[in-house]
């Protein structure tokens, strides 16, 4: 490729590598080189084979399934199996951690690969080894601390950490910081640096942007199974809309669809609501919050992780998380009685779970049984599902919604996530509810398929429904909501219209109790 | 009356031949007929169904039906119910032999009440049905019936018993006993204890024998599945309940497996041994009497048994009527069935010798 | 449709075309080759006895109950449950309806219709029993929150020890009428042709009702849209599903004269048509599905979790009634050690019929398929003689091989055998812009290109 008349010493090679599934070629004549020492990106949109790349580079997908080399520390290497390439110092960390919550930093560390004397584990030894390796990626947590009490950033280092005992050079990190908060992500992006610095390569894959463009050294983009081109980030001057434009192979002019029609009266009301903790029965986790949503509006909550924004939205949802204490809820200004799940649905109120796969999806199922089933009624006579009936509806929503898909009668397990996404918006959107309320609509997924939930997100409220949307994203919230309500420690702290509002102004009402604090 | 049942029944065979012929279905023969009188094959598929293996008697029958008819020319399909779901494994086993085209079918029941249905569709495909040890209940099918004399089992183990008490406890006038029985699904459990109560009752009655669990009835004294496990538990049970102080004399034990687990009961109590009845003469068993340990056992020789079988199969080949000694005491609820009873025999420590003399397994155990 | 037509790969036409010939099926093909295998292996080794008619009814009378429970099981395996209790329930209700009836006289009546209303109260009095059994345990269950596996472990002890405390642990006899739901035929009529005439017009009602569902079908895929399968695969597969009922009717009809296809196996026939239509087309079938996929999506959604969960434990215990009154009439007795190790037979059944143990995965129809494969090894094997050692160690492995087989090609990412026969057919295609390559459409279960939506099963979330 471009880079090859480069004389800086290569670690990787990737050769024209191409793989198949029955049907589909997810890599396409893939080329890749990775320079000793460098962090180098690959992004692209879900499903474009950045994480087949992977799998086939560290052997989960052996030698022989697919076509073309690799070279790696100027060898063409042939891996069998994950063992094999571990063997010669290329480790991946997948999104999902490969941690045992129940056992302790030291026991997940040496996992398999015990440090014994005699055949019985050395503890002594395992904790002193444990010490130096938490120390190397910045942790000073005690090494008998049980994985399930260390936080998800802490847990991720605890993984790197993992892979340095296994003498790592070229290290692989699937979406490391999809699920951290700023802090941990920033900790997480210096330590790169930090083994940038002795020597370690890493191969980074990533949906934020931001980041990549932050901390790679090199950026290669795939598009549709194929390598479209490797920039460098210092001399080509890339941004995060010079890789945007090369993942989606065109420039997202505007990334968040125009307000059109008009904010109506006021379409539902919370009043006082007071939601206490399941299990604590001292913890309040939603106190006294009053809120309004009008027809056409998106109404944008703005809270950091754990400040009560899901709780809220799920105890309006039919009491579906908490003790509930008191408040009244109004719609077209008439109080209505929602106590469980079914009333909620009956009364037009929609929730998208933030976390698809765990709350919003049966993963078993396809994708028409999974669009009809918040609202079987609805294409049943009497308790008989009508399947054709079902089949029309699910398709309906297939075009409407472009869930990329050959046909409603596939798994919903083999949907990616911004797809998955749609699937579940089109599964409350068929219960006819006139309020949706969405909790991360856009957590990983991918910024095509964000630009196009958006706009159903826009299409929605200009069909006269009022939208409450959730999100961790400042400036999607600031780019889609009409108005933005902030929420902290359970309880609203600040209301103003997006017009009006930016970044900084929300983070303050995010992170302080104080009400109506000073617009800058 | 027996030729017309022949000639009905050549009727009946001609007949199916014929319309088997034009590809079409046999007819039933009448369930009534004594199937198989006009003899059959000297080759022919004998099936024997035996119950699951849970004692060495049922284990060396099945040895010696497998010898003994290869011996007399017969195809033996002999066949064990498993120990799991062993009621409808032994029904299916049963069909499978009438599929088979057995034209004798020798059944140990795991339990006689619930096998009325696939002997009725043995009878029907012409098949002789022999209930084998154990009476087959609720149905007109069945055509003999061949066992030891099972109340007289009971009465000799309750007459043992008592001599057992009158011998090792000279200068008592009383004596503590405890009773068991077999299992509730096996009609011969209730056979042995009814025998052998004919003999106790009265003593319980005039003040010689006191039970003191006050456990008489049958459904009390039962050992479910006619299991060690149970009868143990059982033991434990009542020693602690109610022989604190208490001295043990004698336990009516139906059989040896029972009589070991009740000895081993007894010892893990730390009590002094008591006069245990028992049956079969199984290996161990022996080997405890000679030790002083349980007091007696019933001989039921199983060859003898299995040879009196295969005598009847060979007489129902040639199309004779077999030998039957007894034709008014098994009424199994439908028809009293003709029966063959061999006599039992008592052994204890000073007869074994003598009455095991000539088995090969047994006898040298005597000496 | 023409669209995938002409990109499709050309070499996999023909295989695309033939996979049709099963469309709309479940996983169930995979076993249902492995059934008809063995049933030809043993037809050869069995000199013919196996297709005997007699062997059939025996074949079907003699596993009548336990293909009933599985049905039951199926729908507690899907919800994410298990019933050990089914066996002690099936015999509580068992002893129960025989002392029932033995207990019955009705003095002023006729003969036959004294025995009717005793034949009638006793089966009326074990389905109430079975229901009140299922509300007791679908109560614990669904409402208190104690696993299903600890509240029918409980049950397994409980209605053992029931059956023994009504029965004085002893066998009861049935009348002799009841033992036609378990042992019993179709009354013969009309002029006789050599045949069974009531078998004759069953088998020829399935014939209608199977052009009639086919017919039903077509018309259903073309109101969808749907990519209709030409009309030849129709064809073809009536031919081979009508011979096989055309056959099933002849064998049945020309066994003994005094019998037909057996009661026993109609009721089976009428609760798996019930049952599959319940599972598939209702929205309480449903719900039994999301319940056992992801049960927190199901609550999300509307679901009411308990009321499920009650129904199919409650269900079960309805169905164990039903499968125990079909014994004791097959046996023509009650007795205490009725129903020992049928819930493992019937869990069996429902894991060699493609069922996922942790939930939301299974068939009606392949758990009776399941449950015939374990009963025609146990008939042939018997047939042949062996013994009942050796054939409890063929059924163990054949369990671990059959659900190991599938677990392993899923596993490999590779199409697995019954995932290769069984796809479902899509409708329309939609290539939009941008789309992945024309493959894509091959309707193939296979770790897919897409990346973040394929890992391997451990790896998926479990509700």
């Amino acid at each position: 490729m471009e880079l090859e008349g480069n004389s800086e010493p290569t670690i990787l090679e990737m050769r024209s590598i191409t793989k198949e599934f029955p049907g589909v070629k997810a890599l396409d004549e893939v080329s890749l080189t990775v320079k000793v020492g460098e962090i180098h990106a690959i992004c692209g949109e879900n499903g474009a084979g950045k994480s087949t790349l992977m799998k086939v580079l560290s052997g989960v997908y052996p030698f022989g399934t697919y076509a073309g080399d690799i070279v790696y520390q100027g060898k063409t290497v042939k891996f069998r199996d994950i063992k094999q390439s571990e063997a010669d110092g290329i480790v991946i960390i997948h999104q999902e951690l490969a941690l045992i919550p129940l056992l302790s930093i030291t026991e997940n560390l040496f996992l398999g690969n015990e440090p014994t004397k005699r055949g019985v584990i050395d503890w002594v030894s395992a904790q002193k080894m444990a010490r130096d390796l938490l120390a190397r990626v910045g942790l000073s947590d005690d090494p008998d601390t049980l994985i399930k009490d260390i936080g998800v950033g802490k847990q991720q280092l605890v993984e790197i950490a993992k892979a340095l005992h296994k003498s790592v050079k070229l290290l692989i990190l699937d979406e490391p910081t999809a699920a951290l908060n700023e802090s941990d992500s920033q900790h997480l992006l210096d330590l790169l640096r930090g083994l940038k610095g002795r020597g370690i390569t890493s191969i980074i894959i990533s949906h934020k942007l931001n980041e990549i463009e932050a901390i790679a050294d090199e950026i290669t983009i795939i598009r549709d199974g194929k390598a479209i081109e490797t920039l460098n980030v210092r001399d080509d001057g890339v941004d995060e809309d010079r890789i945007i434009r090369g993942m989606v192979g065109r420039t997202l002019e505007n990334r968040f669809p125009p307000r059109i029609g008009d904010v109506g009266e006021v379409l539902f009301e919370v009043k006082n609501w007071n939601v206490r903790h399941p299990l604590v029965a001292d913890r309040m986790v939603v106190k006294n919050s009053s809120f309004t949503v009008r027809r056409g509006e998106v109404v944008g909550f703005a809270g950091l992780m754990g400040a009560g924004r899901t709780e809220l939205a799920m105890s309006i949802f039919g009491r579906s998380y908490g003790v509930f204490q008191s408040g009244a809820l109004f719609k077209d200004g008439k109080e209505i009685k929602v106590t469980n799940v079914q009333d909620a649905i009956d009364n037009g109120i929609a929730y998208v779970s933030e976390d698809r796969k765990a709350l919003g999806l049966n993963l078993l199922d396809d994708i028409k049984r999974s669009v009809v089933s918040a609202k079987l009624s609805k294409i049943s006579k009497g308790s008989v599902v009508d399947k054709v009936e079902e089949y029309q509806a699910s398709e309906r929503y297939r075009k409407s919604l472009r869930i990329k898909t050959p046909t409603v009668y596939e798994g919903v397990n083999k949907l990616s996530g911004g797809n998955q996404q749609k699937v579940v918006l089109a599964k409350w959107m068929f219960t006819d509810p006139d309020i949706l309320i969405l909790d991360e609509p856009t957590r990983g997924i991918d910024v095509g398929a964000k630009t196009e939930i958006y706009g159903i997100i826009r299409d929605l409220a200009a069909q006269g429904k009022g939208v409450i949307m959730i999100s961790s994203e400042l400036p999607e919230l600031l780019g889609v909501s009409d108005r933005i309500y902030t929420i902290f420690e359970g309880a609203i702290t600040n209301e103003m219209s997006a017009d009006e509002a930016d970044p900084e102004t929300l983070m303050k009402s995010m992170t302080s109790t104080e009400k109506r604090a000073p617009k800058l | 009356m027996k030729k017309i049942v022949i000639a009905t029944t050549a009727f009946a065979a001609i007949a199916a031949l014929t319309l088997a012929g034009c590809a079409s279905r046999a007819p039933e023969s009448g369930t009534d007929s004594t199937a198989g009188a006009s003899g059959f094959a000297a080759d022919a598929t004998i099936g024997v169904a035996l119950p699951d293996k849970t004692s060495e008697n049922w284990v060396l029958a099945g040895q010696l039906f497998t010898d003994g008819l290869t011996e007399a020319g017969f195809k033996p399909d002999v066949q064990y119910a498993p120990a799991t779901g062993t009621v409808p494994e032994q029904q299916n086993q049963i069909n499978s032999m009438v599929t088979n085209g057995a034209k004798v079918i020798i059944i140990g029941a795991k339990d006689g009440s619930q096998l009325s249905t696939q002997v009725e569709a043995a009878n029907a495909a012409g098949a002789t049905v022999i209930a084998y040890d154990r009476l087959i209940l609720n149905t007109d099918a069945v055509d003999y019936y061949l066992a030891f004399d099972n109340f007289k089992v009971g009465e000799l183990q309750g007459q043992a018993l008592l001599d057992g008490l009158k011998a090792k406890f000279a200068d008592k006038a009383a004596y503590n006993i405890e009773l068991f029985s077999g299992s509730p699904d096996d009609n011969n459990a209730g056979v042995f204890f009814a025998g052998a109560m004919s003999v106790l009752q009265p003593k319980i009655d005039d003040g010689t024998l006191v039970v003191v669990s006050g456990q008489t009835a049958v459904a009390q004294t039962a050992t479910q599945g006619w299991l060690a496990q149970n009868a143990q538990s059982r033991m434990d049970t009542l020693l602690a309940a109610n022989y604190q102080g208490v001295e043990l004399d004698g336990v009516l034990s139906p059989n040896d497996t029972l009589a070991r687990a009740i000895i081993e009961s007894v010892k893990s109590a730390g009590k002094p041994l008591p006069v245990v009845t028992g049956q079969d003469s199984e290996v161990e068993s022996v080997k405890s009497i000679m030790a002083g340990e349980q007091y007696m056992t019933i001989y039921k020789d199983t060859r003898a048994l299995v040879a009196q079988a295969i005598v009847m199969v060979q007489d129902l080949q040639k199309g004779n009527a077999p030998e039957t000694n007894d034709t008014e005491s098994y009424d199994n609820g439908v028809k009293v069935v003709p029966s063959y009873l061999l006599a039992p025999l008592v052994v204890t420590k000073d007869t074994a010798a003598e009455v095991y003399a000539g088995n090969t397994s047994l006898e040298p155990l005597t000496k | 449709m023409s669209e995938t037509a002409t990109r499709a790969p050309e070499k996999s036409g023909g295989i695309r075309e033939l996979r049709k010939l099963f469309a709309g099926g479940g996983r169930q093909y995979g076993i249902l080759g492995a059934l008809v295998f063995i049933i030809v292996f043993f037809q050869i080794f069995t000199d013919g006895k196996t297709l005997d008619p007699i062997n059939l009814i025996n074949l079907i009378n003699g596993n009548a109950y336990v293909l009933v429970l599985a049905i039951g099981m199926v729908m507690v395996i899907v919800a994410g449950h298990i019933d050990l209790s089914v066996g002690s329930v099936a015999a509580f209700v068992g002893i129960v309806v025989a002392q029932v009836m033995k207990g019955l006289s009705f003095p002023g009546l006729p003969e036959g219709m004294s025995s009717f209303l005793t034949v009638f109260i006793g089966i009326i009095v074990g389905l109430i029993i079975g229901a009140l059994v299922g509300a007791w345990q679908g109560w614990w269950v669904a409402y208190v929150g104690v696993p299903a596996f600890i509240v029918t472990l409980a049950g397994m002890l409980l209605f053992r020890g029931a059956n023994q405390f009504v029965g004085n642990s002893t066998s009861i006899p049935v009348p002799q009428e009841f033992k036609f739901i378990g042992g019993g035929f179709l009354n013969d009529f009309g002029p006789d042709f050599g045949f069974s005439n009531p078998t004759l017009i069953l088998g020829a009602l399935v014939v209608v009702a199977v052009i009639w569902q086919e017919r039903r079908s077509r018309v259903a895929q073309r109101k969808m849209g749907a990519d209709i399968a030409p009309l030849w695969v129709s064809i073809v597969r009536l031919v081979v599903v009508l011979a096989v009922v055309v056959g099933a009717t002849l064998l049945f009809a020309t066994g003994r004269v005094g019998t037909s296809f057996p009661i026993a196996g109609i009721i089976l026939g009428v609760l798996v048509l019930g049952y599959s239509f319940l599972t598939n087309n209702t929205t309480i079938g449903r719900h039994i599905f999301a319940v056992g996929g992801n049960w927190r999506a199901a609550e999300l959604s509307g679901v009411n979790i308990r009321k499920v969960n009650f129904f199919v434990m409650a269900n079960m215990s309805v169905i164990a009634a039903l499968a125990g009154m079909i014994w004791i009439a097959r046996s023509a007795a009650s007795g205490p050690g009725d129903g020992v190790g049928w819930e493992l037979d019937a869990i069996s059944a429902v894991f060699i019929g493609g069922a996922a143990v942790s939930g939301g995965i299974g068939t009606v129809a392949g758990s009776i398929i399941g449950g015939l494969v374990i009963a025609v090894l146990n008939n042939g094997l018997q047939l042949l003689s062996v013994g009942a050692d050796r054939v409890q160690m063929i059924k163990g492995l054949v369990l671990l091989i059959a659900v190991g087989v599938d677990v392993y090609s899923k596993r490999q990412g590779r199409p697995s055998i019954i995932g290769l026969l069984t796809r479902k057919r899509g409708g329309e295609l939609d290539v939009s812009p941008g789309a992945k390559p024309a493959g894509t459409q091959t309707p193939t279960p296979s770790a897919g290109g897409a990346e973040e939506t394929v890992r391997p099963p451990d790896q998926q979330p479990r509700g």
